[in-house]
């Protein structure tokens, strides 16, 4: 059972305050049901495993050999044959027995195993969660994923056998030596002999093979921290030149791994020489002394034989035992290791993050002489007061290292203070659960998140703190879903669905998502961040089945679009249209030739000749001939406009398609093609060099002539073959049609049904400026916005700037709609930019409670009162409201 | 529009007098051909200039800022290279460019034309050649102006 360190414990209340600090109690305590119903089921085996064994010999000696037949079995008479059949009938309803039974027990293990370690890992999870934010500058993330992740991976498999099969075994074991003893008692006492010293000698030498696992453990983890911080720093690798230093260091901890194991290979493989030896060794006493016994006649040759025989039977069981004890070793090793990271005296209580109850926080935020250490200099608060009367907004001024953010976030409830109460309301803070903080407090740091996903994610993140409306499920979905909570509760893990509407509208005081979404749309222009998400909601794309009216308006504004072009001379210039029968000079020839967007936006253009059925169709057409006559002739323009240019004027690299490395393999191909001789057998990878080439070729732009109108023509012919071919009946293209919503292609690109041309200059700022003032006039700038909300920020927000970032994270603080604000870092700048953020955001906070961190003074005044924090203690108070 | 008669042009423009036809090509394939409709502007005066116009079909005007507006004090036409001087050294536009007529102009960039130079030194000669024409042409005209100033 648990146990429990009296006097150090934070919260008597919390039964699982600490974890199991051995592998056998964790297993015991969560599995003994199973355990022993495994064990159960283990010794039914043991029996039919018997019989099994005994049935053969019966066949043998009384069946096929035997007489005095019929026979009676249970009341029935057999005659010799029926009587084998009968026999042979029962062995294989019994190896069908066995064998299920070991089936069953397997899946069994397994189930219970991959349950356990379930548990294992979520609650190894949730001990991050509650881990006090000081406690994150100890521990690294590089260190805390191996150990969730594979560390424990080797106590699932062993759960399932720890209990039975040293029970098994050793009962095996047992009843071997027992059949010795029986025999002779002397001898009985030969075949244990060597077990004293065995069980002397072998577990001091795992003790050593556990301890260096124990180091190796712990070195693959300072590996897995190295190679992570690598990643993360990757530019200043770069630009400081250390990659050989990192790789040193790397390379070093690999050694350092490779000693230790190699030291464990040398000591685990000993420990296996030593007891096989003294395994023969007994049969080596028995021959000796059993044989000795023989001679003089005190014991007979047949149980000499037996005890021989009954000895090959123990070998088996020990070996067993053996691996088992290594196992077990290696295995509790790995979960001590563990699960000794995840047990800080000062973990949070696990109903701080489960609990959901709400306690409104309404009054005045007061700090009373509150002190608290994050370890280092700089990060302290000395026995700060303060008082910020509810409704009120006031400025923590502060350089940074003065404990400006640390008292910031211990008002935010984020870390505890040492000594002294953070309440607001007079609730105690650090008494509150998340439900609570989290909720009534919007905290906006200086280094903030955002996570893996689109805008609206990120937005509505403080609003998805539980599933509120379930999704609708059919029978079968929910009959899946029922699964999934059984096992959920099986193995104590939440029963959160992830299915469920999260978003908490209320919260944010909308009716329903729509207004939502338009409430985000108020806070993003407010913050500044309307024309960027606007430009984002132009490049992303629209599945039209979502929303058909908007792919609607699209189009209606592609059609004033055209118009427009058509009506203004000098608009006509800037754009070539796509128009079926005509050739677009201002487009690469496989956009001409294809005519069509691959369904799937991930293809790209270029590989699109390399699809089978595009590749089938150019081949049936005769295309791909004309295309790699195309590509000679720009193979052949191109190696005589550049022949005498050298490698490193930089000349082709910016104006050809062909690359300088790329000129000497094209040389080739083209003398290749002008022999006769050769230029049946050009090879296929050459013909699509070739072909390649040609693909690319824009025409307007890069002039070379070969584009002749009959060619064009050829082209447009082709394109409508294409269509009726491949396009129509095939799933993989949209065809490109005026009428039509083209999903693959970005909202831009459906705006614009066509090319700006090329040989115009600016003509893509041009018609942009067209289209947005259309976009405006039709109003779709709104709904063009909602199609950036779905916009995917990349990995922790990689794809948008620091400051997009920045601002994003207060569109999440301000939806959220707490009546606490506590902004640290935000706006703080005293350019027009900030100062007018910071107006707008004291108009949308008015009549809250709001902290506003700033490392300058100048910005105080804006503010109903400030405070100055120096060095970790408070300077001055002034225009204090109290 | 093809390259071909682009270098037809090209060897028209008395600066490339004394190239020969594949650089000619090179020049051509490497350089943005693009039309301008009549009013449009090339140029203005004192923005930095990027590239050079050689003027295969039309007419452009050349503006210059005086205190009363724009006036316009000459006319550039067919197989003449105008901006060259910002590219070779780094001075703002010394004039706007407005297209007269609908034109055709190839624009070289100030990188692949330096770039060009260095390549082709017979290029770099036949430019220091037409410089050094104008100068003497420039110095002649401001004796003459000053001769008259003195009269």
């Amino acid at each position: 059972m648990a146990r429990r360190r009296d006097g150090a414990r934070p919260h008597p209340a919390d039964p699982d305050a600490f974890m199991e600090k051995s592998l056998f109690s964790f297993i015991w305590r969560f599995s003994k049901r199973q355990q022993i119903f495994i064990l159960c089921v283990t010794v039914l085996t043991y029996p039919v495993t018997y019989i099994l064994l005994e049935l053969p010999k019966l066949i043998v000696n009384d069946a096929v050999q035997g007489s005095g037949f019929p026979r009676a079995v249970f009341g029935f008479e057999f005659d010799q044959v029926s009587y084998l059949v009968l026999l042979c009938f029962t062995f294989l309803g019994l190896v069908v027995v066995s064998n299920g039974l070991k089936l069953f027990l397997n899946v069994y293990k397994g189930r219970l195993g991959e349950r356990m370690l379930r548990r294992l890992r979520f609650e190894l999870f949730q001990r991050v969660l509650r881990f006090r934010l000081p406690h994150f500058r100890k521990v690294s993330s590089g260190e805390i994923i191996p150990m969730i992740t594979s560390e424990v991976e080797d106590v699932g498999g062993f759960i399932g056998e720890a209990f039975a099969l040293p029970a098994y075994q050793g009962g095996m074991l047992v009843v071997q030596l027992g059949f010795i003893f029986m025999q002779d008692p002397l001898l009985g006492l030969a075949a244990i002999s060597s077990y004293p010293i065995q069980a002397y000698i072998i577990p001091k030498l795992q003790r050593k093979v556990v301890l260096l696992s124990r180091r190796r453990v712990k070195n693959v983890r300072v590996i897995a921290d190295k190679v992570g911080e690598s990643i993360t720093g990757v530019p200043e690798i770069h630009a400081n030149d250390a990659s050989a230093w990192h790789s040193a260091d790397l390379s070093d901890r690999l050694y350092e791994n490779f000693k230790i194991r190699y030291e464990i290979y040398n000591r685990k493989y000993f420990i296996k020489f030593l007891n096989n030896f003294m395994n023969q060794l007994t049969p080596f006493f028995f021959y000796l002394i059993g044989g000795y016994l023989v001679i003089e006649g005190d014991l007979s040759i047949g149980a000499l034989l037996a005890v021989i025989a009954a000895y090959k039977d123990l070998a088996g069981p020990w070996k067993e035992l053996l691996a088992y004890y290594q196992m077990t070793a290696d295995v509790s090793v790995k979960y001590q290791t563990v699960v000794e990271n995840f047990d800080p005296v000062d973990i949070y209580p696990a109903e701080r993050l489960t609990s959901d109850e709400t306690v409104a926080l309404k009054g005045d935020l007061v700090l009373s002489n509150v002190s608290f250490s994050g370890g280092a200099a700089g990060q302290e608060v000395f026995d700060v007061s303060l008082k910020v009367p509810q409704g009120q907004m006031v400025a923590v001024v502060g350089p940074d290292g003065s404990g400006r953010a640390e008292v910031l976030q211990l008002a935010a409830g984020l870390v505890s203070p040492s000594s002294g109460r953070v309440e607001i309301g007079g609730q105690d803070l650090d008494k509150l659960s998340e439900a609570t903080l989290g909720r009534e407090i919007a905290y906006v740091g200086g280094a903030v998140h955002v996570w893996t996903g689109t805008i609206r994610d990120n937005m509505y993140y403080g609003l998805r703190h539980r599933p509120l409306v379930g999704p609708e499920r059919t029978a079968e979905e929910q009959r899946a879903h029922e699964r999934w909570l059984t096992e959920a509760r099986l193995t104590v893990n939440p029963t959160y669905d992830r299915a469920a509407v999260w978003d908490d509208y209320a919260a944010a005081g909308v009716k329903d998502l729509a207004e939502l979404d338009r409430r985000a749309l108020e806070l993003l222009s407010a913050v500044g961040l309307d024309a960027d998400v606007y430009r984002l909601g132009l490049q992303s794309r629209f599945d039209p089945t979502l929303d058909d009216k908007f792919a609607e308006r699209i189009l209606a504004v592609r059609a004033t679009l055209e118009r427009r072009i058509a009506e203004d001379p000098t608009l006509r210039g800037l754009v070539e249209l796509w128009n079926i029968s005509q050739f677009n000079a201002s487009a690469t020839l496989a956009e001409n030739l294809f005519f069509a967007v691959p369904k799937d936006p991930d293809i790209t253009m270029d590989q699109v000749p390399d699809l089978p059925e595009v590749k089938a169709f150019l081949k049936e057409t005769g295309i791909d001939g004309r295309l790699e006559e195309i590509g000679l002739k720009i193979a052949e323009t191109m190696i005589e406009l550049f022949a005498n240019v050298s490698g490193d004027s930089g000349l082709l690299g910016t104006y050809s398609f062909i690359t300088q490395d790329d000129l000497p393999e094209f040389d080739r191909i083209v003398r290749n093609a002008r022999s006769v001789v050769q230029k049946s057998r050009m090879q296929d990878a050459d013909r699509a060099r070739l072909a390649g080439l040609a693909f690319k070729l824009v025409p307007a732009r890069h002039r070379l002539g070969v584009m002749t109108d009959e060619l064009k023509a050829e082209i447009c012919q082709a394109r409508k073959q294409f269509l009726e071919k491949v396009v129509a009946p095939g799933e993989t293209f949209v065809a490109i049609d005026p009428g039509v919503y083209l999903p693959p292609l970005t909202i831009e690109d459906n705006l614009l049904f066509g090319r700006a041309r090329v040989d115009r200059r600016d003509a893509r700022q041009r018609i942009d400026q067209v289209i947005r003032s259309i976009v405006e006039e039709t109003g779709l700038r709104e709904p063009i916005m909602f199609a950036g909300f779905n916009y995917h920020v990349g990995v922790s927000g990689s794809r948008l700037s620091a400051s997009q970032r920045r601002r994003l994270a207060l569109v999440r603080g301000l939806l959220k709609n707490a009546p606490v604000t506590i902004l640290d870092d935000i706006a703080t700048g005293l350019n027009d930019e900030d100062q007018q953020l910071r107006q707008t955001l004291r108009a949308l906070l008015e009549g809250r409670t709001l902290l506003f961190g700033s490392p300058y003074t100048g910005l105080a005044e804006e503010f109903h009162a400030h405070v100055l924090l120096d060095q970790g203690r408070l300077a001055s108070k002034q225009a204090d409201p109290t | 529009m093809s390259l071909e008669t682009e270098v037809e042009a090209l060897r028209r423009v008395p600066l490339f007098r004394g190239i020969d036809e594949t650089k000619l090509r090179l020049l051509a394939f490497i350089s943005d051909r693009t039309r301008y409709q009549k009013g449009e502007r090339l140029c203005s005066q004192g923005e930095e200039g990027d590239s050079a116009f050689i003027i295969l079909l039309g007419t452009a005007d050349v503006r210059v800022d005086t205190p009363e507006g724009e006036r316009t004090v000459a006319q550039v036409g067919e197989n003449s290279i105008v901006g060259e001087i910002a590219i070779l050294c780094d001075v703002p536009r010394t004039a706007t460019l407005v297209a007269a007529t609908d034109m055709d102009v190839l624009i070289v960039s100030k990188d692949d034309f330096l770039k060009l130079l260095k390549e082709f030194p017979d290029i770099s000669l036949e430019v220091m050649r037409t410089l050094a024409l104008r100068l003497e042409r420039t110095t002649r005209d401001l004796a003459e102006a000053q001769r008259r100033a003195g009269d």
